[in-house]
């Protein structure tokens, strides 16, 4: 049992649908709390340096074009073994392979538009959390006196 | 057919006038503890209401103080500094037809006591002071609060 954080997108299929309450929802009743969370529209050189590990598949180009449709939601989410509670929260890659009740089951339209992100290894969710935040950023889930973070740090 | 065309001409026209207004809005400290983010964001995107601009932040004494200046000198306003800058906060630049008054309905009156069913007030806040979320009251209001927060750049387009 161990306190984790890992990285979640809402992709621009599901920002556009207006679901990012619904999912931010599922993450929270599923006992994610939300650190860091920030809307943005990716450029280019920010998504494929994102996917990088996935240059030379044939789905890369598809790929980065659809994240540039639209704005999306980076989130680092925390809680206890973090990183696999988002991946159950989120449901396989293929939402028709999605377990009911997922977020991809509910959400998602296709394999690729497939409304989230999240962090596969502890590694990697380390490498996308310092891809799109600085430690500044990440808000301690404290009320009362402030730890020493964030714009968040006061 | 004429007729016609310029009905849809005129429609489409309207269409593309109608304001797509903007407002802006803070889940407070509690509500973001408490794990309501997305609760409340389901419920204003609902309402036909988008999100254009989000972050997550927390406010320094001084930022508060400055949000608030209007309010500088009443009783509650020490108060209020203190709760606003007590934890994380979620900032919203939010957008739709008509969004400051459609935000104020959805948020729901106050006091959460007298907030309507349904509302988020009534769903999430605790009372007067701790109300969970706040809503700009005009479109003026609207304007210098996102400036306040928000670059033009952090809104999506």
């Amino acid at each position: 049992m161990k306190v984790e954080r890992t990285l979640s997108i809402v992709k621009p299929d599901a920002v556009g649908r207006n679901h990012i309450g619904a999912i931010i929802n599922m993450f929270e009743d599923a006992g994610l709390h939300l650190v860091a969370v920030k809307m943005l529209h990716l450029t280019k050189e920010q998504a494929e340096g994102f996917y990088a590990v996935h240059k030379e598949r044939p789905f890369f180009k598809d790929l980065v074009s659809f994240m540039l449709t639209g704005p999306v939601l980076v989130m680092v989410l925390e809680g206890v073994n973090a990183i696999n509670v988002n991946r159950d929260v989120m449901g396989a890659t293929d939402p028709k392979k999605a377990a009911k009740g997922t977020i991809r089951h509910t959400f998602a339209s296709g394999i690729e538009e497939n409304a989230v992100h999240g962090s596969d290894s502890e590694a990697n969710a380390k490498i996308e959390i310092e891809y799109f935040f600085k430690q500044n950023e990440i808000c301690a889930r404290t009320r009362g006196k402030a730890k020493s973070c964030c714009s968040c740090a006061h | 057919m004429h007729k016609f065309i310029f009905c849809l001409l005129t429609a489409l026209m309207s269409f593309s006038l109608s304001a797509q207004e903007r407002t802006f809005s803070m889940i407070k400290p509690a509500a973001v503890q408490e794990h309501h983010i997305g609760g409340i964001i389901d419920m204003i995107e609902k309402a036909h209401l988008s999100i254009a601009g989000l972050k997550m932040q927390r406010l320094s004494t001084e930022q508060a103080e400055a949000f608030y200046a209007e309010h500088k000198g009443k009783p509650f306003y020490n108060d209020l500094v203190k709760m606003m800058s007590s934890g994380p906060i979620v900032l919203m630049v939010i957008e739709g037809d008509g969004a400051v008054a459609k935000l104020r309905e959805v948020v729901g009156s106050t006091d959460p006591k007298k907030a309507n069913v349904g509302t988020i007030r009534a769903t999430f806040g605790k009372s007067v002071g701790d109300n969970a979320i706040h809503a700009s009251d005009s479109p003026e209001s609207a304007t210098r609060e996102i400036s306040f927060f928000f670059s033009e750049e952090e809104i999506a387009q």
